[in-house]
């Protein structure tokens, strides 16, 4: 069956249930057996085509040779990966110009395996109806369409994580193309600025750190993930990569997610059940859940699917512990570092090893026995469907067994999870609330549409690009925002998205752009292939190898090495260490801050740099990221470094502004790069006035840069 | 009421967002609304939050805590809990004021601990280092699903913002490392790394005159957006923003500022990190910071200990007599509570020039808030290996210090995430400690 002829019979299904809120329990109850039929279990969804690896020997200017692995284009970007799992990112053009041409067909491949314009429209146009039968039913309408000046500041943030710069806004103001919104969301979701906004989402999501346990540096796992994004790959594979993710951190970084939690496997379960399902099972690790249907033994029984999983290598500890004794060389850091590097690895075994706990106070099993494994359903009948049917015999084989469960289309909740997360990074709110905790989807504010979004996540094959052209071309997300909904009263029905403070991310990345232009798309922090210097070989633990890895990893970390780097104190990290780990174009750095997105700069960053205070997340859980607001954000805007950096003469803003003529062209220049828009006639008098009366365009910079619109988008 | 109930009433994702809500409100000293005191407006709904344990000694005296962390792991027999013997240190016994005794490293505290109450049977289970300083500072031990709150947020929760402008919670010489928990963002301690910078960037880098001029155009230029706002977040920024022209103006900026002190009071303090950080520490608390959390490192001493606790827990015992004393002559002691805390103790046996970690019994001290003075709480045995009477573990002295700050110990509160949780985990305050 053809998805749009899918989507027809979805919402043909779906209409007939919008009904009002009130019936909404009722409603979600029917609505859950429609996509049952619409997308039996076992139905081949035809959407969009697998995308098989592209190997291809590259050839560069200078002759140069690589057999390598295409991963993806991005902005002026190629990055590729070669057999030995290195990967590489430069500047396309110095490839020679065949391969360039090849480069580019790759990329059309990848866009013609995406959905088709009608899809796109067709499965938009159900957002649409799907929401206003619900406003109708509500006695509410659907806000105005936004203005197009609001609509570039909203897609640029969105999408590419960042406000347009002036020449960038100019363009599309200027354009008559009737299908100029449409175009801008498809050239913004293949810009680097993607990928690095998506990094940056994901990174609050997947907990993603510089280092982990005992300092151990989890770069890899950083490079792994951007590269991913920037090929493309979707989040079924993404996950399923992470969760059956076999070896070091040096050898594979996608062994990072695990590992993160190596040393406390079992809240490792209750993470990747709230990050990857919406259900919070921490309750039941030690009793049965208070509040849900989760007992103590479903936790366990969920939990032993990673039973036979290992995180922490015991023997390779005490090998190098006795390779190393005696020899008093060894720098002691360096050898505890090392040690622990080449300890933290996944593994499984033959044993399935957990068992219920001594102090088990419950009938269904016993304390100290051990535990068969055994996935949880949420509601009658899951159980049957063929994707439960999994093999529980072979230990060794339990994750991965685990993960094609998890991560099947066919999974009661990991579409739904996935799709409700990127409607509210896109609206601000999730058709369920909170995001982390949707066992019961009759909470959504509308169920008809929570099961829509759901179906065009699978029907997109959780290609998450996909499914953000799709929300983004809808009338719904293109109208004009809401205030903050008094979710205490009601349900927000969606009227449009919501009016919100920019994320940390956002207002560093709009500022840094605002201060290099462009320029700091192209800029790359990839530190992991670095690690592979603390690499012992396998199975030599002797007394020169770990001289070796120690030699190699001490000059890693002086002289420059991509390891040294640790964010300095108030500062965005140690210029001189951290500018050795970029790839591309290297970074400015200005009043002591590098002038890099936050997404190629420490994860996260130091507790006192802007983008800490701006609420990213210190990543010692997911979601950690907030919008709150505080005193000492305000200072370090008004009168900080970044205070500075917004007010310095070589502002990219201010020298964009200085072409024009006129007071009223620079004025004009200004607003558009701070506010994406035009100054109206009264600020345009008001502002030029000022810049006869003492103040210079670093300071209207300043003041632009402070006012609450530039922090909000609408 | 019933876990159940009140869970049940949270299980609802409105209620939840509420309290979320409700938390939001108070973010360093300002208040979208007007700031409130939990325990008063909850009062008034049902299900009120009531202190059971409003009634026994000691309840609501401290006002303030300064949290002294020694990071290392403070070798108890060298230092509060002197033993004769195979255990003894390298430090002779010496017989300190309030009838105590105490090793000769601590000549300065011996002459105040008339003032003080030493807990000797401390016990804990944990001999990581990370992983124990987390249980000494939040109560909780550590875990990968949740971050635990200081006993700062705990007390903004319940007793609301201690200013109007400054923050309720610092931290000094070390980072705020999620201490807010699961309460608001806006409850997280603000972080002094260097006592003698104090708060950063409250100077404008252009002139006045200049400012004057940014700030009016400001206004004007932003009428459209934030002056007409009807949204409560933009609304909130505007007030942050009040908030922040009226902080630069205003002399509670000097809580942060260490030149306004006496040559003579800092020189007392002496220069090191931690000396300027409990001056700092007093001048916050002074004016109306309610939990300051000060950080002392080196205490990890597996070797060279005789050296080092001579240097480290020298400087230790002049900064921490001087603070005590100086808390005492402003008038303050009686309302602030001082608690020395390290992560766990030091093995009895020596190993090398030093001790190795031992959680299973170790000490530590309060003063001030109501505590008696010339105390000695609990008992080690003969060698310092285990609690002999009274073994306090790390949630009790934090159920004891919530007591003394007034706070409900052993009453639950719903976490957004739906979860009943206690401050100092469940366990009862140690009532004994109050005079």
């Amino acid at each position: 069956m053809r998805p749009l002829a899918l989507f027809a019979c979805l919402c043909l299904g779906l209409i007939v249930h919008a009904a009002p809120k009130k019936d909404a329990k009722k409603d979600a109850k029917k609505a859950e057996p429609v996509i049952k039929v619409v997308t039996p279990p076992a139905a081949p969804v035809a959407a969009l085509g697998e995308r098989a690896a592209i190997w291809h020997v590259w050839t560069d200017k200078e002759g140069q040779k690589l057999d390598a692995r295409f991963c993806g284009l991005a902005g002026e970007f190629i990055t590729l990966q070669s057999r030995d799992g290195r990967t590489y990112h430069f500047k396309a053009e110095m490839l020679s110009a065949e391969d360039i041409i090849f480069a580019k067909s790759c990329v059309d491949l990848a866009r013609r395996n995406s959905f088709s314009p009608a899809v796109i429209a067709s499965a938009a146009a159900d957002i649409d109806r799907l929401v206003s039968a619900v406003l109708v039913a509500n006695k509410q309408t659907l806000n105005a369409p936004s203005t197009d000046e609001q609509f570039l500041r909203r897609i640029y943030l969105d999408a590419a994580g960042r406000v347009p710069t002036a020449t960038e806004a100019t363009t599309f103001l200027a354009s008559t193309a009737p299908d100029k919104r449409a175009k801008l969301i498809d050239e913004l979701l293949f810009s680097s600025g993607y990928t690095m906004q998506m990094f940056n989402w994901m990174a609050d999501l997947l907990r993603v750190k510089d280092t982990f346990a005992k300092g151990v540096p989890a770069f890899s796992f950083e490079d792994w993930l951007k590269a991913r994004l920037a090929a493309g790959t979707p989040w079924d594979k993404l996950v399923s990569e992470m969760i059956t993710a076999d070896g070091r951190l040096s050898d594979n970084g996608a062994t990072g997610f695990m590992l993160f939690d190596a040393e406390m496997p079992l809240d490792g379960v209750s993470n990747l059940m709230t990050t990857f399902l919406g259900t919070n099972m921490a309750c039941a690790q030690c009793h049965d859940h208070p509040l849900a249907e989760w007992t103590q033994r479903d936790f366990y029984q969920m939990a032993a699917f990673f039973g036979a999983t290992d995180g922490k290598d015991e023997a390779i500890l005490g090998a190098i512990k006795k390779a190393i004794k005696g020899d008093a060389s060894l720098p002691k850091a360096a050898t505890t570092k090392i040690a622990d590097m080449n300890a933290f690895r996944l593994e499984d075994g033959e044993k399935q090893k957990l068992t219920f706990p001594k102090d088990y106070k419950y009938k269904d099993a016993k304390a100290g026995d051990p535990v068969t494994p055994a996935l949880i359903a949420w509601s009658k009948g899951e159980k049957s469907l063929p994707v439960y049917h999994v093999n529980t015999k072979t230990p060794s084989q339990l994750r991965d067994e685990f993960a094609r469960w998890l991560t099947s289309p066919q999974n009661p909740r990991f579409a739904t999870n996935i799709a409700n997360r990127i409607w509210k990074k896109a609206f601000g709110l999730g058709v369920i609330e909170p995001v982390n905790d949707i066992d019961d989807l009759a909470e959504a504010s509308s169920p008809e549409l929570m099961a829509h979004l759901t179906f065009v996540m699978k029907a997109a094959k959780f290609d998450l690009r996909e499914v953000q052209r799709v929300i983004y071309n809808s009338k719904t997300y293109q109208a004009s925002a809401s205030a903050t909904p008094d979710l205490g009263k009601a349900k927000y029905l969606f009227n449009g998205p919501i009016v919100r403070r920019l994320s940390a991310e956002q207002v560093w990345d709009s500022l840094i752009v605002t201060a290099v232009g462009t320029y700091a798309d192209n800029v790359l922090l990839r530190r992991g292939d670095d690690l592979k210097a603390m690499a012992l070989p396998a199975g030599k633990v002797t007394l020169a190898e770990m001289k070796n890895a120690v030699n190699r990893t001490t000059k890693a970390f002086s002289g420059g090495g991509k390891l040294a780097g640790a964010p300095k104190k108030g500062g965005g990290g140690s210029a001189l260490g951290l500018a050795n780990g970029y790839d591309g174009d290297k970074p400015i750095s200005r009043f002591s801050m590098m002038l890099a997105r936050a997404s190629e700069l420490p994860q996260p960053s130091s507790e006192t740099h802007f983008l800490r205070l701006w609420g990213q997340g210190d990543r010692l859980l997911a979601d950690s990221a907030t919008n709150d607001g505080s005193v000492p954000q305000v200072l370090q805007m008004m009168n900080g470094s970044v205070g500075k950096l917004v007010s310095d003469v070589r502002s990219a803003a201010i020298t964009d502004a200085m072409k024009a003529k006129t007071d009223e062209g620079e004025v004009t220049s200004l607003y558009l790069s701070y506010l994406s828009r035009k100054p109206t006639a009264k600020e345009l008098a008001v502002a030029s006035k000022s810049l006869m009366d003492g103040l210079a365009l670093t300071d209207l910079a300043w003041v632009l840069a402070n006012t609450r619109e530039f922090l909000f988008v609408q | 009421m019933s876990i159940l109930h009140s869970a049940n009433l949270l299980r609802n994702p409105e209620d939840r967002r509420s309290f979320i809500e409700k938390c939001a409100k108070v973010s360093f000293g300002l208040s979208v609304l007007p700031f409130f005191t939990r325990i008063a407006e909850a009062a008034e709904a049902p299900g009120a939050v009531k202190a059971p344990n409003a009634g026994l000694p000691g309840f609501g005296k401290a006002k303030r805590v300064i949290f002294l962390q020694l990071n290392g792991g403070m070798s108890h027999i060298d230092t509060f809990d002197p033993k004769t013997g195979a255990s003894k240190g390298p430090g002779s016994i010496v017989s300190a004021k309030g009838d105590m005794q105490l090793t000769s490293y601590l000549p300065a505290t011996a002459k105040i601990s008339d003032r003080i109450t030493v807990i000797r049977s401390m016990t804990a289970k944990v001999g990581v280092h990370a992983s124990a300083a987390y249980l000494m500072r939040t109560g909780f031990e550590q875990r990968g699903t949740v971050q635990h709150p200081t006993l700062g947020a705990w007390a903004q929760h319940f007793l609301g913002s201690s200013h109007k402008t400054l923050p309720s919670s610092v931290t000094v010489n070390r980072s705020s490392n999620h201490g807010n928990g699961w309460f608001p963002a806006a409850y997280s301690p603000l972080p002094i790394l260097n006592p003698t910078d104090g708060l950063m960037d409250t100077k404008s880098p252009v002139s006045e005159a200049v400012v004057a001029k940014r700030t009016g155009l400001l206004a004007e230029l932003d009428a459209g957006f934030g002056g007409k706002a009807s949204d409560e977040s933009v609304k909130s920024y505007n007030e942050f923003y009040e908030s922040t022209f009226q902080l630069m103006k205003s002399t509670d900026l000097k809580a942060f500022d260490l030149a306004s002190e006496s040559a003579e009071t800092k020189a007392r303090y002496g220069k090191s990190k931690f000396g300027q950080g409990c001056l700092l520490a007093r001048r916050l608390i002074e004016n109306g910071v309610r939990f300051v959390e000060v950080a002392s490192g080196g205490w990890d001493m597996h070797a060279t200990l005789d050296d080092r606790m001579e240097e480290i827990g020298g400087d230790f015992d002049r900064v921490y007599a001087t603070l005590i004393q100086d808390l005492e002559s402003k008038g303050l002691l009686d309302t602030t509570l001082v608690v020395v805390a390290s992560e766990f103790g030091r093995k009895p046996s020596f190993e090398g020039g030093g001790r190795g970690h031992h959680p299973l019994v170790f000490s530590t001290v309060l003063a001030g808030g109501g505590v008696k003075r010339g105390f000695v709480f609990g008992a080690s045995d003969e060698k310092g290996y285990a609690p002999a009477a009274n073994g306090v573990s790390p949630g009790s002295l934090h159920a004891t210090i919530a007591h003394a700050a007034g706070l409900p110990v052993q009453t639950d509160i719903i976490t957004p995430a739906g979860r009943p949780m206690q401050v100092g985990n469940k366990a009862a305050p140690q009532t004994g400690v109050f005079a």
